[in-house]
């Protein structure tokens, strides 16, 4: 088992009087990549700003296990804030070494990291131009291998792939795995769904400021993958507990939703319904992570009309 | 020790940020050269004015063309005397083409009739009618000398009367006219020092709200506060642009001050290295700690220092606010307005320095409450301007109302 980096517990904020996030828990493993997912506006950076000491939670405790307690050990984590810029009139290497040295880390060892990490996004060359030079592309990886640079025991990446063309986007991807694999915590806030099944292994989704989902990947596709039936029609739940392959059911007046175990052939289960039981619609459909985070951001009631909503 | 470690690490970086911005070398340059060039300018039309010497061919019968070259001297006359041997009724047209030229006819008549004719061309230097008449002095010792009075008598006349007024106070100082300038300059050269680093600490505070206003545009505030507290971050802004303020002041004198002491016949350092200067640069520095914690608050506010037309764009005309006083406190420095100015937090740096300069017996229980109030002033605006820098350095893409600042300074 991984030692834990981060421990965020029941964490609150409010502004002006109305709940941005409420009830926040998790944490964030040695190794391993985090994602916190959730539609725009659902409390990600407000989370994340409240980790960085950059906002002050109303409740809740953050706890950095290897540090002193209520000491944010800023100079061992790197964050990549969604809303990033770069000083416009100063040169590449004089920015990475002045945010280098406010994390004090040596200067010498991060001159020979900023030319090793430069080469490798492929801006060799470029220490010495000016950051309103360089490309957004090309200025996103200088933030990247800023926010990289120190060597941080966690690593904070709010929306990381925003705005980031596809080839830059691999190339991030692999460098964050890589770091994981060193043995760096990454806590990782995205909203698409497709890099996060890709590369994280564990997420924690929020809507409206609370946790909706937490686990392993493998642990919500376990949860969320199967099939499920969407049934329209007044049906006793005696009846549709005799049913087999079904592993929960959810009903809401007319609606019944059956959660099917993972062993089931759709064709064979549905073959064999009960021929009593009133039908008005049904729909069966396997839900993935996407449908799952979909469903969340449109609030509408999770695992619902997922077959007729989405392809 | 780590807050004030990062405190300098921002101030170095500030610091070195503007080092390498050309627009900044340049304002450091330009502003003593600007001075420099209005001063030359200025010294070059007074000495064009000196060059235009005027050449006094003199007739003289009496030999007394010695004496009057004394008085040239003595005078520091701008004439060139020459002897001529030429007459009267040919010199008209010697001059009509000449300029800068007077003919003088000196003789025994001119010592009974006590008139010397003189003749000079059309163009003259509009002085000359005056500066001439300081030559009416050896001419006058000669007409009493042969009248046969002895040299004491001659002494005494030539002296003249002279009314000398004393007030109360003078009398009873026994120290000379001399040491009165003295004692002018030595409140003098220490206040304009005071104004000049005051000037230049304030105009490069308000560097700050460029500063401060341009990281939220850049989009890196935040990254900076991930390594650094707000307090950390407004610290080391105020001390680096402190420091480069007085990198300007520095530089300034640097040209400056050779210039001065070759143009101008004072002992500056004599005068500046004395006790009021701590009390000058103590008002001085207390000025920018105002100002400076007021524009990194208010900067951290605004989107874009290039457009806003709100009452952001006003806080920055707040140090121009002490102008309003200078010409009162220049005809009374005691008066009802210079008191109301030194007791302004926004003014009264400013009007202190020049009070002090001006003022021959200083007002200690002015200044006393005065520095309390300015003392008191700074550790309020810099409270506020902490809550404020917190919370508005993050708020990007739009200018902040005084509403949302008055609620985050209520937090």
């Amino acid at each position: 088992m991984n030692e834990t980096v981060l421990t965020v517990e029941k964490l609150g904020k409010s502004f002006k009087h109305h709940p941005i996030i409420q009830n926040i828990s998790f944490e964030v493993k040695k190794g391993e990549i985090m994602a916190v997912l959730g539609p725009n506006g659902a409390g990600k950076s407000t989370i994340i700003r409240n980790i960085m000491g950059i906002m002050y939670p109303d409740e809740g405790s953050i706890t950095f296990h290897n540090s002193q307690k209520n000491m944010i050990p800023r100079h061992k984590i790197g964050y990549l804030p969604e809303e990033r810029g770069l000083y416009k009139n100063v040169k590449v290497m004089d920015i990475l070494l002045y945010l280098a040295d406010l994390k004090s880390y040596p200067l010498k060892k991060a001159k020979e990291r900023a030319k090793v990490y430069l080469k490798k996004f492929g801006l060799e060359g470029k220490e010495q131009s000016s950051i309103d030079e360089l490309s957004k592309g090309m200025g996103q990886k200088v933030q990247f291998i800023a926010s990289i640079l120190h060597e941080p025991e966690l690593l904070i990446l709010d929306e990381p792939f925003s705005g980031i063309d596809p080839v830059s986007q691999e190339l991030f991807k692999k460098e964050i795995r890589s770091l994981a694999n060193n043995g760096t915590a990454i806590l990782l806030s995205s909203h698409q769904m497709n890099i996060v099944e890709e590369m994280c292994d564990r997420l924690f989704m929020i809507h409206r400021g609370r946790k909706v989902v937490y686990g392993s990947i493998e642990e919500v596709k376990k949860t969320y993958a199967n099939f499920k039936c969407v049934i329209r029609g007044k049906n006793d739940r005696a009846v549709l507990e005799q049913i087999s392959g079904v592993q929960r059911i959810e009903q809401n007046e007319d609606v019944s939703t059956l959660y099917l175990t993972k062993d089931i052939q759709p064709a064979k289960w549905l073959k064999n319904l009960p021929e009593y039981m009133i039908i008005q619609e049904l729909s069966l459909d396997r839900i993935s992570l996407h449908e799952i985070f979909i469903d969340v951001a449109t609030d509408q009631n999770l695992l619902q009309e997922a077959g007729e909503n989405y392809e | 020790m780590k807050i004030m470690s990062n405190t300098i690490k921002i101030a170095k970086w500030e610091i070195k940020r503007n080092l390498k911005n050309k627009s900044f070398i340049i304002s450091l340059f330009i502003t003593p050269i600007l001075f420099l060039a209005f001063f030359l300018l200025g010294n070059l039309a007074n000495s064009d004015e000196d060059q235009s010497v005027t050449t006094v061919y003199v007739n003289d019968k009496l030999n007394i063309l010695p004496a009057l070259q004394e008085a040239v001297q003595l005078h520091t006359l701008p004439f060139k005397l020459q002897k001529t041997g030429i007459a009267e009724d040919k010199i008209e047209d010697l001059l009509k083409n000449r300029e800068n030229t007077a003919y003088l006819f000196i003789g025994e008549q001119s010592l009974t009739d006590g008139v010397v004719p003189v003749y000079t061309s059309d163009v003259i230097s509009p002085m000359f009618a005056n500066q001439i008449q300081l030559l009416a002095e050896p001419l006058k010792a000669l007409q009493l000398e042969q009248l046969g009075l002895s040299k004491n008598q001659l002494a005494a006349i030539s002296k003249g009367i002279v009314f000398e007024q004393s007030t109360v106070s003078e009398i009873s100082k026994t120290e000379g006219g001399g040491r009165e300038t003295e004692k002018i300059l030595e409140r003098i050269v220490p206040g304009a020092f005071a104004s000049i680093i005051l000037l230049s600490i304030v105009f490069s505070g308000m560097m700050i709200f460029q500063s401060a206003s341009q990281e939220k545009k850049d989009k890196i505030a935040e990254i900076i506060l991930s390594s650094v507290t707000p307090k950390d971050l407004m610290q080391g802004k105020i001390i680096g642009y402190f420091l480069l303020g007085m990198l300007q002041v520095v530089v300034f004198f640097i040209f400056i001050i050779p210039i001065v002491l070759w143009k101008i016949d004072v002992p500056i350092f004599h005068y500046l290295f004395v006790p009021h200067l701590f009390l000058f640069i103590g008002i001085a520095l207390l000025g920018y700690l105002l100002f400076s914690s007021i524009f990194v608050g208010i900067g951290a506010t605004m989107a874009d220092i290039y457009t806003t037309g709100n009452f952001q764009g006003l806080v920055i005309l707040l140090p121009f606010l002490s102008f309003v006083f200078v010409g009162p406190v220049l005809t009374d420095p005691s008066g009802l307005w210079a008191q109301i100015g030194t007791y302004l937090p926004f003014t009264s740096p400013a009007v202190l320095i020049l009070r002090l300069s001006i003022l021959e017996e200083w007002p200690w229980a002015e200044i006393v409450i005065s520095l309390a109030i300015l003392i008191i002033s700074v550790w309020i605006f810099m409270k506020l301007a902490g809550k404020i820098f917190k919370v508005g350095i993050l708020m990007y893409g739009k200018n902040a109302t005084p509403k949302e600042i008055w609620t985050w300074i209520r937090q």
